[in-house]
């Protein structure tokens, strides 16, 4: 019996997950499920200009200490790779750079020669070189950048294939992690490469943006799909796809009020937590006026509230509201309002996921509101809304947040139409803002059109929005035909104002 | 160990570094020559020349003249050629050349003609 135990502890010791190595990069750590698989060769193949030497720098830089990490270049000058990562911010003094390139002399005349092959002449030299320094330093990071170049010391696809894969087993036996690059074309396939590997990164750059994406992982699982990618003088960020059913929080079931008495009684209370509502109707009706009610109502129980403005400047909406008799001031001030805008075109679908999500993880957001679905479909440039708003509004509704979808309809008068997105099944909620003609003169009407969470009123009341602030009048129970934009009044006279 | 000498016959310095690196490896030991004219004056002396490695790129058609000389001698010659050719190897075996090898050459390839002919 004793026996048996012993031999299942050992078993489980084996089969426990070993600790996984970092890329250096936060979010690409997330992706991998937690990193690399130590000793594991994994490759990073993309275009000229997607950002593989820099994934490389950045896992060399997350080594315990500098001198464990060994960068081998077999293309780019190793005072041009130290430069171009001072550029970043990625300092890369105390590791080892082995620089086995072509040296400029090779154009030199006296050095040109063809009596040999290259890898005849090259390949000893090479190897040796990466043998010696491994067995001195024992890294625990090796970065092969521009591994391709070896094929064109290599005889044929035989030797290169061989020739690469004792390398990466030499190097991974000696009990280091290694990334290597390979860059591709239509005249340098990497297949054999790609089968070497125990791992392979994607890099790709389009007009729509820069994806990363893992399409092997041996040993592990791994986010699927095209994760956002940024280059910049910070180095390189990763902003992995949402996956909205990798986030879930307990939350209260709370309904919150807008603080507008006749808005409550219309929602039946008001909006409640971890639902999502569209607020729609066309320009200048007050939509984004009517979504602030509830961060000012929020605000005052001390809860944040994030606006993300596509179309406004923050001074714009501040203004505004002072004019109804709102001060945002002291809800900016302190931290219960944050009127965060948005420059559509420069910011990506994932890059404003992980924006939301930080607003959402480490600032307690209550509240989120997107002011306008138009501006954040201009952000996907292309890519499909509707997935992207799902995986958001999931995500959202998970961790218990309360979103108002901004959503502006073209037509200001006439037949009645709630959104041309195909969005309103995303909402559970459905309040709309509309335009009527009253006796000669513009007036405003809302309503509700679905409630998920509880029942609503079924009439329509007239909006006010005033020096005084926002107003909701008596159910506009004396007209008929609202909807159509013309109404007429009928029955008994108590409606009419 | 004093192996035959073997003559290596390269207008490319580099060529003439590797080729000697190469023979050395093999334990032959060898001498480079790069210009015809110093080929002329090492046919005037009289070394013990085991085999001869004429590589007749960068030179003119005077190169074939020094071939046959070294043949006459009953010098054991290799002709390397930049490319495979017809006319090459015609010019090759009547200038006496027991081969004609066309670069690049693979090492083991050339040590194993080499000991071949020097043996014979």
């Amino acid at each position: 019996m004793a026996q048996e135990e012993t031999e299942l502890q050992i078993k489980t010791q084996e089969e426990a997950e070993p600790q996984r190595i970092s890329s250096g990069v936060a979010e690409l750590d997330e992706i991998l499920e937690g990193g690399f698989i130590p000793q594991g060769a994994y490759l990073v193949r993309g275009g000229p200009g997607t950002g593989k030497t820099l994934l490389g720098l950045h896992f060399l830089r997350g080594a315990t200490e500098p001198r464990k990490a060994l960068l081998v270049t077999l293309s780019e000058p190793e005072g041009k790779l130290r430069k171009n990562a001072a550029k970043v911010g990625l300092d890369l003094t105390g590791v080892e750079v082995l620089d086995l390139g072509p040296t400029a002399d090779l154009f030199a005349e006296n050095r040109h020669y063809d009596i040999f092959s290259p890898e005849e002449v090259e390949r000893g030299p090479i190897t040796e070189q990466i043998v010696a320094k491994v067995e001195t330093l024992r890294p625990e990071r090796v970065l092969i950048d521009g591994l391709t170049h070896l094929r064109y010391l290599a005889t044929d696809e035989q030797e290169f294939r061989r020739q690469a894969l004792s390398l990466l087993r030499f190097l991974t036996e000696s009990g280091a992690t290694v990334l290597f690059t390979s860059e591709y074309g239509p005249q340098a396939p990497d297949q054999d490469l790609q089968f070497l590997s125990d791992g392979i990164l994607e890099l790709v750059n389009t007009p729509q943006g820069r994806t990363l994406s893992i399409t092997k992982f041996r040993g592990s699982d791994f986010r699927p799909g095209l994760h956002g990618l940024r280059l910049s003088r910070a180095g390189m960020e990763v902003f992995p796809r949402l996956l909205p059913e990798a986030h879930g929080k307990i939350y209260p079931e709370e309904t919150i009020s807008s603080g507008v008495a006749g808005l409550d009684r219309l929602l039946h209370g008001g909006l409640e937590c971890g639902t999502v509502t569209l607020v729609t109707g066309p320009v200048g009706v007050g939509k984004t006026t009517l979504g602030l009610q509830f961060a000012k109502e929020a605000a005052t129980r001390g809860e944040r509230s994030v606006a993300y403005l596509f179309e406004e400047a923050a001074e714009t909406v501040v203004h505004r509201s002072e004019s109804i008799g709102t001060s945002m001031r002291a809800m900016l001030e302190q931290g219960t309002l944050a009127l965060v805008p948005v420059e559509a075109l420069r910011l990506t679908a994932d890059q404003f996921a992980v924006a939301v999500r930080r607003e959402v993880e480490e600032h307690a957001a209550q509240i989120v509101m997107i002011d306008s679905v138009a501006g954040y479909r201009l952000a996907l440039r292309g890519e499909d809304l509707v997935s992207h708003l799902h995986a958001l509004t999931r995500y959202l509704r998970n961790m218990g947040v309360t979103t108002i979808l901004v959503n502006e309809t073209e037509y200001v008068t006439g037949d009645f139409r709630a959104t041309e997105n195909g969005i309103s099944y995303l909402a559970d909620n459905i309040v709309f803002l509309r335009y009527l003609e009253i006796d000669g003169q513009l007036r405003k009407a809302l309503g509700v059109l679905k409630k998920r969470v509880s029942d609503f009123e079924k009439t329509l009341r007239q909006l006010e929005i005033t020096s005084q602030g926002v107003q909701v009048g008596e159910p506009l129970t004396g007209l008929r035909g609202v909807l159509r934009g013309t109404p007429e009044w009928v029955g008994p006279p108590e409606g009419r104002r | 160990m004093t192996g035959p000498l073997i003559l290596a016959v390269d207008h490319n310095e580099r060529n003439l570094e590797l080729l000697a690196r190469f023979l050395q490896q093999a334990g032959y030991q060898s001498l480079g020559i790069a210009s015809l004219v110093a080929l002329d004056r090492i046919l005037l002396e009289t070394l013990d020349i085991g085999l001869a490695l004429v590589d007749i790129s960068g030179f003119d058609r005077s190169v074939w003249e020094r071939c046959r000389k070294l043949s006459e001698r009953g010098i054991p010659l290799l002709v390397i050629s930049p490319r495979e050719s017809a006319a090459i190897r015609q010019d090759g075996f009547s200038s006496g050349a027991r081969s004609v090898l066309t670069k690049p050459l693979v090492a083991k390839e050339l040590i194993r003609t080499i000991q071949s002919l020097v043996e014979g």
